[in-house]
C-alpha cells in the first residue's frame, strides 16, 4: 500500500500553505511528521486524508490517481482513520456505545458487526465494559481522549494519522499513549502518521520523518540521518534536537571521537555513551 | 505572603479534594507544586486567589482573608492568575482592551491607563501588537498578552496555573522566560506544572498527592528522596542524565555545563 | 483555519459617520429604523430610500459590502415576497388553479422586502462605521439612568463584547468539528434537506459543550481580573457630545417625523 503524493500545492485565502510536496508514505512504517506551527503539517496529513483540496499536483493512491467525487473534491478515505488534537472535542453522543458507533454506522455496517468490534476494540484502549452505557461528557480527559481515539479505530483503519496526541496531557499519559499506538502499529502492522512538537517523541518511535519549514518538505529521512548528520537542518526549520541526541553530540565534542548509533532511542544512546563516560571516569577516578 | 491555614476542600461531602492543607509562600519565592492528575493542585490556584473557597480553614494573604467577600478586590489586585487556555482568558477583541480591562476594574486613573498598558506590553515584548485581535495571535503570543494583563495591574505575586501546557516549545520557551525574569524583579512566582524539567528551576516544590502536601523542599531533595513515579510523574531529562552518568553537581537543568566540567576535571587528573 | 470575515464588521473609512458619537448613531438610527416600520405611501418609501442611499454614500464604504451583507437574507426576502404575493387578497390579476395573484399582493410583497432590505442597511451602517467596544460603551452610557432600576449595565455591557470577541473562535471551533465528523465519514453537505436539521446534532452538540466550557473559563478569567461586580470600574474611553452629534440627532428627528407624518397623512 502506498500513498504518494506528486507536486502538490495547497492554497487557503491568499496565500500556499503547501508548496510543491513529493512525498511517499509505504505502509508498515510510523512516519513522523515536524515542523514549527504553521509549517503546513496537518494541512499535509489532511490532504492524505482528503480534507483538503490540492491546488495543484497528484494524490496517487498505489500508482493511480485518487478519485475524485462529484463536486470534483478528493474522497476521503476512510480506510486511514484521522484523529485530531483534542479529539474529545468531537464527542456528541448519548452514550459510549453509540458514540462508537458513529463511523460504522456511516459506512453501513450490521449492529452485530459494531457490537463484534466494540467487543475487540475496547481492552485494546484499556476501557471496560462499563463504559458503554456512560455519557461521553461525564469522563474524565483522560477517558474521553481514549473513547475519541477508539471510535477512530473502530473502522479497522489501515493508516492511523495522529495529530499532535498528546497535546495536553500529563507526561505520563503521554508516555502511555505514545506506547499504546506504538504497540497498535506493530501488533497490527499498521502505517502511523505521527505530526508533533516532541522531537523527543518522534526520535524514540519513528521509522520515517519528513521534515516541513513554510509549506514546504525540506525532505523524508530516516531518524539517524536527520538527527545526528543533517541536524543543522532542524535548526534551519526553528526547531531543537532532542535532548538524548544533544547528550550525544556533547560526548561526542568532549571526547573528540565519532560515535556510531544505529537508533536514536534514549535507551540506545546511552547504551553507547555510559561505556565512554565511564571509561573516562575510571581512568583517572 | 500567602498562608493556607488547615484548609479542607471538597463539592460534595465525603468527597475531599483538599485535606488539612497547610504551607506558606513567602515574597519573592518561587514555588513549583506538581502532584498526579486530579490531585488537587489546581484547586489549590483557585483557593490561592479566591476563585474556589475553603470549607474549612483559611487562605489569607497578609492579612486579608479570602472568605471575606469584601477584600476579594484587593486580593486579587495583589495576586495574578494566568490560566491554562490561552483562548479562555482573553476577554475582549483587541490586546490594548485585554490590557486595560484589569485597569478598568481596579478604578485606575484614566490618565494613567496608557503609560501601564504600554510598559506591560513592552515587559512582554508584545508592544508591537497593541491593536492585534486575538485570533491573529499564536498560542504563546495570547499567553504573554495574559500575563501583561495581569501585569499591569502591578500585583505582588503570579499564580501560573499549567499556563504552558497547551502551547508549542517556542511559546512555552517564551513564557517561562517571562516567568523568570519576573522573578528576578521580585514578583513571587507560584507555577503549577506537569513538565517537571520546569521543576528544576524552581526554589520550592511541592507535592500534592490526593489532596494533601506529601512534599516540601528544594528541588534537589525532591529529585533525590522522592521516587516521582509513585506519584505518576515523569523524572526529567537531566535528573535521569544524573543518575545514569553519576554527575558529581547537584540537579541542575544544566546538565551540559555539569558534564563537561567533570569531563574536563576527570581529563585534568 | 477560518478567517472569519463578519458580516457588518467594522470597516474603517473616515468618513464622519465614523467619527459621530456611538450615542448619536444608536439614537438617530433607532428613530429612523421606527420611522420606517411605518411606511407605507410609495413617495414616502422613495424619500427613505434616499435617505439611506445618501447615507451610505457619506460612509464612503464601498456599496459591494452591503451588498454581501444582504446575500444571506435573500432566502428570508424571497420568502416574504412570495408570501405576500400568494396570501393576499384583492384584485386579481392572474391564477394558476388555486393560486391567486392579486396587485395588493404584489404591492405588498415589494414593500415588505424593500423595507427589510432599508432597515438592514441602516443596521448595518452602524456595525460598519462602529467599533465593538465602542458600541457597547455607548450603549451602556445611553442605559445608564436603568442603572436606577437596578439593572446590571456593566455587566450587560460586558456580554455583548465578549459575544463580539468569541464570534470568530466559535467559528473556527465549528469548522474544526466539521472537519472531525468528516474524518469519521460524515460530510453534512451531502445530506437533502429534510435530513439536513437533525444532521446538525453531531455538529452543534460538541459547539454547544466547548462553548460552556469556555464559558466557565472566562467567567474565572473576569473574576481573577477583579471584575467583582462591574461597579465602580474607570473607563478608558471618553464620550463628549459635540456640536456634529447634536446636529445629526435633529436631522434625524425631523426626517423621522417627516416620514411619519407622510405616512399619517397618506401621502
Amino acid at each position: 500500500m502506498v500513498y504518494q503524493l506528486q507536486q502538490v500545492s495547497v492554497r487557503y485565502q491568499d496565500h500556499d500553505v503547501l508548496q510543491d510536496i513529493y512525498c511517499t508514505i509505504e505502509a508498515g512504517k510510523w512516519i513522523s511528521v515536524i515542523g514549527q506551527t504553521g509549517a503546513g503539517k496537518s494541512t499535509l496529513v489532511q490532504v492524505l486524508k482528503g480534507l483538503v483540496d490540492v491546488r495543484k499536483g497528484e494524490y496517487l493512491f498505489n500508482n493511480q490517481t485518487v478519485a475524485k467525487d462529484a463536486k470534483g473534491q478528493i474522497q476521503v478515505r476512510p480506510e486511514i482513520g484521522y484523529v485530531f488534537q483534542y479529539p474529545e472535542h468531537q464527542l456528541f453522543e448519548t452514550t459510549v456505545a453509540k458514540e462508537l458507533a458513529f463511523a460504522p454506522k456511516q459506512q453501513r455496517w450490521t449492529a452485530s458487526e459494531i457490537k463484534q468490534r466494540i467487543e475487540d476494540i475496547l481492552p485494546q484502549v484499556g476501557l471496560s465494559e462499563d463504559i458503554l452505557e456512560l455519557v461521553p461528557f461525564q469522563l474524565s480527559g483522560g477517558q474521553k481522549r481514549r473513547v475519541a481515539l477508539a471510535s477512530v479505530l473502530m473502522m479497522n483503519p489501515q493508516v492511523l494519522i495522529v495529530d499532535e496526541p498528546i497535546a495536553g496531557l500529563d507526561p505520563v499519559g503521554r508516555t502511555a499513549l505514545l506506547q499504546y499506538l506504538h504497540q497498535w502499529q506493530q501488533q497490527e502492522n499498521r502505517t502511523v502518521i505521527l505530526v508533533s512538537h516532541h522531537l523527543d517523541d518522534v526520535a524514540q518511535y519513528s521509522d520515517e520523518v519528513l521534515l516541513l519549514h513554510q509549506g514546504r518538505l525540506i525532505g523524508q529521512y530516516d531518524p539517524v540521518t536527520l538527527f545526528i548528520e543533517q541536524s543543522h537542518l532542524l535548526e534551519q526549520s526553528g526547531l531543537v534536537l532532542p535532548e538524548s541526541i544533544q547528550l550525544l553530540k556533547l560526548i561526542e565534542q568532549c571526547s573528540g571521537q565519532k560515535i556510531e548509533i544505529d537508533s536514536c532511542r534514549e535507551h540506545d544512546i546511552l547504551a553507547k555513551i555510559l561505556p565512554i563516560w565511564h571509561r573516562k571516569e575510571q581512568t583517572f577516578g | 505572603m500567602l498562608t493556607f491555614n488547615q484548609v479542607h476542600f471538597y463539592y460534595k461531602k465525603g468527597h475531599s479534594i483538599i485535606e488539612d492543607m497547610s504551607f506558606t509562600v513567602h515574597p519573592g519565592e518561587f514555588v513549583a507544586i506538581v502532584g498526579a492528575n486530579g490531585c488537587g493542585k489546581s484547586t489549590i490556584a483557585k483557593l490561592m486567589n479566591g476563585l474556589a473557597l475553603p470549607k474549612q480553614g483559611t487562605v489569607k494573604w497578609n492579612a486579608l482573608d479570602t472568605s471575606n467577600q469584601s477584600e476579594l478586590a484587593d486580593i486579587r489586585r495583589q495576586i495574578g492568575y494566568i490560566f491554562q487556555n490561552p483562548e479562555d482568558q482573553l476577554i475582549t477583541t483587541t490586546v490594548r482592551d485585554e490590557v486595560l480591562f484589569g485597569l478598568e476594574n481596579i478604578a485606575v486613573p484614566r490618565t494613567e491607563m496608557d503609560q501601564r498598558v504600554l510598559e506591560a506590553l513592552q515587559a512582554v515584548q508584545m508592544e508591537s501588537y497593541i491593536d492585534a485581535e486575538p485570533h491573529q495571535l499564536s498560542g504563546g503570543q495570547k499567553q504573554r498578552v495574559a500575563i501583561a494583563a495581569i501585569l499591569a495591574m502591578r500585583p505582588h505575586m503570579i499564580i501560573f496555573d499549567e499556563a504552558t501546557s497547551m502551547l508549542d516549545p517556542q511559546g512555552r520557551e517564551q513564557v517561562l522566560h517571562i516567568m523568570h525574569t519576573l522573578h528576578q524583579q521580585g514578583i513571587t512566582i507560584v507555577h503549577i506544572s506537569h513538565h517537571m524539567d520546569e521543576v528544576l528551576t524552581a526554589e520550592r516544590v511541592l507535592l500534592i498527592d490526593q489532596g494533601r502536601l506529601i512534599f516540601d523542599g528544594s528541588p534537589h531533595s525532591f529529585f533525590t528522596d522522592i521516587a516521582v513515579a509513585d506519584y505518576q510523574l515523569q523524572v526529567p531529562f537531566a535528573v535521569r542524565i544524573h543518575h545514569q552518568l553519576q554527575l558529581a553537581a547537584p540537579v541542575a537543568t544544566d546538565w551540559k555545563e555539569a558534564i563537561r566540567r567533570q569531563w574536563s576535571i576527570n581529563s585534568n587528573r | 483555519m477560518a478567517k472569519p470575515v463578519l458580516i457588518g464588521q467594522y470597516v474603517e473609512t473616515h468618513s464622519i459617520v465614523h467619527r459621530l458619537d456611538p450615542r448619536t448613531k444608536l439614537i438617530s438610527l433607532l428613530l429612523l429604523m421606527l420611522s420606517f416600520v411605518w411606511l407605507h405611501t410609495g413617495i414616502s418609501y422613495l424619500l427613505a430610500s434616499v435617505l439611506v442611499i445618501i447615507i451610505v454614500g457619506i460612509t464612503r464604504i464601498p456599496v459591494v459590502i452591503f451588498g454581501r451583507g444582504l446575500i444571506p437574507l435573500l432566502l428570508i426576502l424571497g420568502f416574504t415576497f412570495v408570501y405576500n404575493v400568494l396570501f393576499t387578497e384583492g384584485t386579481v390579476i392572474g391564477s394558476w388553479g388555486w393560486i391567486q395573484i392579486t396587485i395588493e399582493g404584489l404591492e405588498n410583497g415589494i414593500r415588505f422586502v424593500w423595507r427589510i432590505i432599508l432597515l438592514v442597511i441602516l443596521a448595518a451602517i452602524l456595525t460598519l462605521t462602529t467599533k465593538p467596544l465602542t458600541l457597547a460603551y455607548g450603549l451602556e452610557k445611553l442605559m445608564s439612568p436603568l442603572r436606577k432600576l437596578n439593572m446590571p449595565i456593566e455587566q450587560f455591557s460586558l456580554m455583548i463584547v465578549i459575544a463580539i470577541r468569541f464570534i470568530p473562535t466559535i467559528l473556527e471551533e465549528l469548522e474544526r468539528i466539521l472537519l472531525a465528523q468528516k474524518a469519521r465519514g460524515y460530510d453534512i453537505t451531502t445530506l437533502r434537506l429534510p435530513q439536513r436539521v437533525l444532521a446538525y446534532i453531531p455538529i452543534l452538540v460538541p459547539l454547544l459543550f466547548t462553548i460552556v466550557q469556555r464559558a466557565e473559563h472566562l467567567s474565572d478569567a473576569i473574576d481573577a481580573r477583579a471584575y467583582g461586580n462591574g461597579k465602580g470600574r474607570t473607563s478608558y474611553r471618553q464620550l463628549q457630545w459635540q456640536a456634529i452629534d447634536y446636529i445629526v440627532i435633529s436631522i434625524s428627528i425631523i426626517c423621522a417625523l417627516g416620514l411619519l407624518l407622510l405616512n399619517i397623512m397618506n401621502i
